[in-house]
């Protein structure tokens, strides 16, 4: 298992920020990489209950994922479960996401997102000898 | 259903990845065509291509006298799927998060 930490540095006040990221209206202006539809988007973090949400690439692989919001805490924080669907619908294995909003002093807010108890892929990836280059290059071909 | 740890531990062969990477880059092939694509023989490259259909990687299709092969878009679909790694994912939505508070914030 391992742990993702993102942080990022907003312009914008802890509550407006606090805001885009847990209400659905402003959710769905970045749920998502860009160029990533999301046919399915039904997650509000304003609130504790379960969460979906269904995007497709520009092939039309579609990537779905759900899980449950499980705390928030305005405007400070949100904790919801995180689980990928395959392609018969199983969720696989679950995550835990948290996003923390702390203002700064001087203005702005500091945003920190923690992905955990995500699979360790990396770790294992690096079991089998040039793999991960060999899932790029399929990538690139795909391109 | 794709199950990746077959299609995985199929393509970890250097041959069958050959094989793969070749019917990405040129579509349908024939396994007579195939054979060119490394110094083995055709019994060997048979058992390859049997692997590799069996991990649900490629498929294959009689045309006449040919039997003609191709990647499983499926196959391609669960890779892909597998790959999109939850960092890349949060990066780019946070980056789109940041242009539209911008957007919003200069409008008032």
């Amino acid at each position: 298992m391992s742990d993702l930490i993102i942080e990022r540095r907003f312009d914008a006040d802890a509550a407006t920020v606090f805001a885009y990221l847990t209400r659905p209206e402003h959710i769905a202006k970045w749920w998502g990489p860009e160029g990533m539809a999301c046919p399915v988007l039904d997650v509000d973090l304003t609130k504790t209950g379960a969460w979906t949400s269904t995007m497709a690439n520009a092939d039309g692989a579609r990537f779905k994922v759900s899980g449950v919001v499980e705390a928030v805490d305005p405007p400070r924080s949100v904790a919801f479960t995180w689980g990928w669907h395959d392609e018969a619908d199983r969720r696989g294995p679950e995550s835990r996401v948290t996003f923390e909003v702390t203002p700064i002093a001087e203005g702005g807010a500091v945003f920190t997102l923690t992905h955990a108890d995500l699979p360790d892929d990396e770790s294992a990836a690096n079991h089998t000898e040039g793999w991960t280059s060999a899932l790029r290059k399929i990538e690139r071909l795909l391109a | 259903m794709q199950n990746l740890p077959n299609t995985f531990a199929a393509l970890g062969d250097a041959t069958r990845f050959a094989i793969v990477e070749r019917l990405l880059n040129e579509g349908e092939l024939s396994a007579g065509a195939l054979q060119t694509t490394a110094d083995i023989s055709p019994p060997a490259i048979s058992r390859h291509l049997k692997v590799l259909r069996e991990a649900g990687v490629i498929e294959q299709r009689v045309d006449a006298q040919r039997r003609l092969y191709a990647v499983r878009p499926e196959a391609v679909q669960a890779i892909s799927a597998w790959t999109m790694s939850h960092r890349e994912f949060w990066e780019a939505s946070l980056d789109r998060l940041e242009a539209a508070m911008k957007r919003e914030m200069n409008l008032k």
